[in-house]
């Protein structure tokens, strides 16, 4: 996450009053981007944004089109498709992580981005579960318990462990929502791998 | 794992085990650990169908043998292989025929198009009240993706299972990663099964399950 508290957010879609009315309804809590058609939104895109609003169907490149080139350009950013009618098709299996339909409402709008960054959240979390259950199994190897439980940085890390596990555990049910799940999976595919750690 | 469910929702496992264990929860997810050719792939196979008309339907996902010969130890033991109750995730990347009941996957590498052909998987199948998950195997999957994707990929799926009531079951070969991997994976389930070859006789121990003492137990061939 980046620029601000709420993530970056590019709007992609021709009709600029569209635009318009989105960032009104999101530049309160985050940093907004705009672009007008497909290409205008792969050279606006950056490894700071977070969230793309694309629009199905533009002039030129279309909202599918533009979804492949940042895929294949392996970016971690969560893509919601924008569509005027409800998809008759399986946005999981096309790579999209969320659809809105328009018109859409603030509450919607909102709700949706707040959600999509909410998979960022989750991935994050669960790669920092790992690296804290490592660090703890590092301090376990040829220390006795009794040694431990002296240690106030293994307690630290215990508690912060156990509440880790607790937020995980409340999100499970939310992976039962196939597009959830995938997107969840493709978030911890995207993660930059000079992040991490292990 | 899911609550306080009535025994007849337990996933049998007739007298797979050598010990005291008939059933388990809905939503639990299960590691089985052994060296090579330790009979741990089979043991997989035997809790997900325990009995040659499965109880339940099944999903084996594969990063390491092809869909045929995942088949292939089902059939011997003539278990139907019928894509209304069994199907295969095969992530090996091997060529094959269109087939209802296999789903490809280029590579382990492609987590989330594993993801999407588990989901597809489930969804052809009605999405059903009760499946059982195998894994094969964890071992493999380290070959194409680092510790943490590994470890974040089995978390996320073994929590959708879990949320779904279904019952999961993964190998892992402990022998070929660090002591600390295999610990640090092992938190993400429910039980380890263990099992050892000591002086040519193979035993079992099961850890993590409050009514069975973590005791090694012979388990023959």
């Amino acid at each position: 996450m980046t620029a601000s508290e709420g993530g970056t957010v590019l709007i992609v879609d021709d009709d600029r009053e569209v635009v318009r009315t989105y960032r009104r309804y999101l530049e309160d809590t985050h940093t907004i981007r705009e672009a007008y058609d497909g290409e205008d939104a792969i050279e606006t895109l950056d490894d700071d944004v977070d969230v793309v609003l694309l629009d199905r169907l533009m002039p030129g490149a279309s909202g599918g089109e533009v979804l492949d080139r940042i895929r294949e350009q392996e970016y971690d950013v969560r893509v919601a498709m924008v569509t005027a009618v409800d998809p008759d098709f399986d946005i999981v299996d096309m790579g999209f992580d969320d659809y809105v339909t328009k018109p859409t409402t603030r509450s919607e709008l909102r709700q949706t981005v707040e959600e999509l960054l909410s998979l960022d959240r989750h991935a994050t979390d669960v790669r920092e579960y790992h690296s804290l259950l490592v660090k703890a199994a590092a301090l376990h190897e040829g220390k006795a318990t009794y040694e431990l439980d002296e240690n106030p940085a293994y307690a630290e890390l215990k508690a912060r462990i156990s509440d880790l596990e607790a937020t995980l555990e409340s999100e499970a049910e939310s992976l039962t929502d196939d597009s959830r799940f995938v997107a969840t999976l493709r978030a911890i595919d995207t993660t930059p791998r000079e992040e991490t750690d292990g | 794992m899911a609550e306080g469910d009535a025994r007849a929702d337990r996933y049998a496992l007739a007298d797979t085990l050598p010990v005291d264990i008939e059933s388990l929860d809905p939503g639990m997810n299960v590691l089985v650990s052994g060296p090579p050719m330790s009979g741990k792939r089979q043991l997989v196979f035997d809790l997900l169908a325990p009995e040659a008309v499965p109880a339940d339907p099944i999903v084996v996902m594969t990063t390491d043998d092809p869909a045929s010969r995942i088949r292939a130890p089902f059939e011997d033991r003539n278990v139907r292989f019928d894509p209304t109750t069994f199907r295969v995730v095969d992530a090996t990347g091997a060529p094959g025929d269109d087939d209802p009941s296999i789903h490809r996957v280029s590579s382990p590498a492609d987590l989330t198009g594993m993801g999407v052909a588990f989901t597809q998987a489930v969804d052809q199948m009605g999405t059903p009240d009760r499946l059982r998950l195998g894994f094969v195997s964890i071992s493999t999957l380290l070959q194409y993706v680092d510790a943490e994707r590994a470890f974040s990929f089995l978390h996320v799926l073994s929590r959708r299972t879990s949320a779904a009531g279904y019952l999961g079951v993964y190998s892992i070969d402990p022998t070929t990663h660090e002591d600390r991997f295999v610990n640090v994976v092992t938190s993400i389930f429910d039980a380890a099964i263990e099992i050892r070859e000591e002086e040519g006789e193979r035993e079992l121990r099961v850890r993590g399950l409050s009514d069975v003492p973590p005791e090694w137990t012979a388990f023959p061939y």
